[in-house]
């Protein structure tokens, strides 16, 4: 039988409850899209290398979006910006940081390694509900994503 | 959240009035300037004449850019942005383009262009994309420092 279509969305994110949070905004945002969920820049890594089981990209495709947090043990979410744009195909793939960090210097920081836009998660789960619904909106509606292929393993060139 | 202008760089005149239209609709208002080929792009972005006063001529905060422009392509103008050495290299550029050939969106996104999008045949479809633009973008997005 013919896999699920809909691309994935990879999110990187360290705290289970923001992360089940996300996840339910999408579940009522009505998104069918498959969501996988690391929680680190180094498992974030190994799943857009294709490393060990991820090799497997039937089951692990390539995500069409990646919603990446900063402050991440092991790899932080700026080190594995500056990892993406080096690799060839992967560094196509855009990148919505969702971080509660404000400051100025992370947001510049973050554009100069390549984010395609910043987003500053709210406290609050309704405000939280909203964002989801404007990435969807936006990044799985409006925007028209790179030409990956998705379900293959990306040549290594 | 607004900070700046949304800079237009749209050489076809009728693809302008549209926008322009579907802009004008937007409440709160979003100021707008356009310009029709990409070494006017260029100019503006660097302050170059006749651009130099930045209280005339403000910094965009998101450029909405088309790819087949006369003199210098939207490519070539999101190249040049990208290879700056100044902070104006971090300003979002997203694409708006009617061609969805997958050549150009990979390009585009290979550049370092933020987003991708596609002119609508319609008018209803256009005044809905500047809208969702508008809300992403203008109020929802942080911008860098440029």
């Amino acid at each position: 039988m013919a896999e699920p279509v809909l691309p994935t969305i990879l999110l990187v994110e360290d705290t289970p409850s923001d992360a089940a949070l996300i996840r339910r905004g999408f579940d009522k945002t009505n998104v069918l899209n498959p969501i996988v969920w690391v929680k680190n820049g180094q498992e974030a890594l190994a799943y857009l290398s294709g490393l060990g089981q991820y090799g497997d990209r039937i089951r692990y495709p390539l995500p069409a979006l990646i919603l990446l947090d900063l402050d991440l043990p092991e790899m932080t979410g700026f080190e594995l910006l500056q990892w993406k744009r080096t690799q060839p195909y992967i560094r196509r793939i855009p990148v919505v940081v969702l971080t509660i960090d404000k400051a100025t210097s992370a947001i510049n920081a973050a554009y100069d390694l390549g984010a395609n836009s910043y987003l500053v998660k709210p406290g609050d789960p309704e405000e939280i509900m909203r964002i989801v619904k404007s990435i969807q909106e936006y990044w799985l509606g409006l925007n028209q994503p790179p030409k990956l292929v998705l379900r293959a393993t990306p040549d290594a060139s | 959240m607004l900070n700046g202008p949304v800079l237009l760089v749209e050489d076809d005149i009728s693809d302008f009035r549209l926008i322009q239209r579907a802009f004008a609709k937007l409440r709160p208002n979003v100021p707008m300037i356009r310009l029709s080929h990409g070494d006017e792009a260029v100019a503006y972005l660097a302050g170059d004449a006749p651009y130099e006063n930045r209280s005339l001529h403000p910094f965009p905060c998101v450029i909405l850019l088309d790819i087949k422009l006369p003199r210098r392509s939207g490519f070539e103008v999101l190249e040049w942005i990208r290879s700056q050495e100044s902070t104006l290299k971090r300003v979002p550029v997203i694409m708006l383009t009617s061609s969805n050939h997958h050549v150009d969106v990979n390009k585009a996104y290979e550049l370092g262009v933020n987003s991708y999008l596609v002119k609508p045949s319609n008018n209803s479809e256009l005044e809905q994309l500047v809208s969702t633009f508008r809300e992403y973008w203008v109020e929802l997005n942080q911008g860098p420092t440029v």
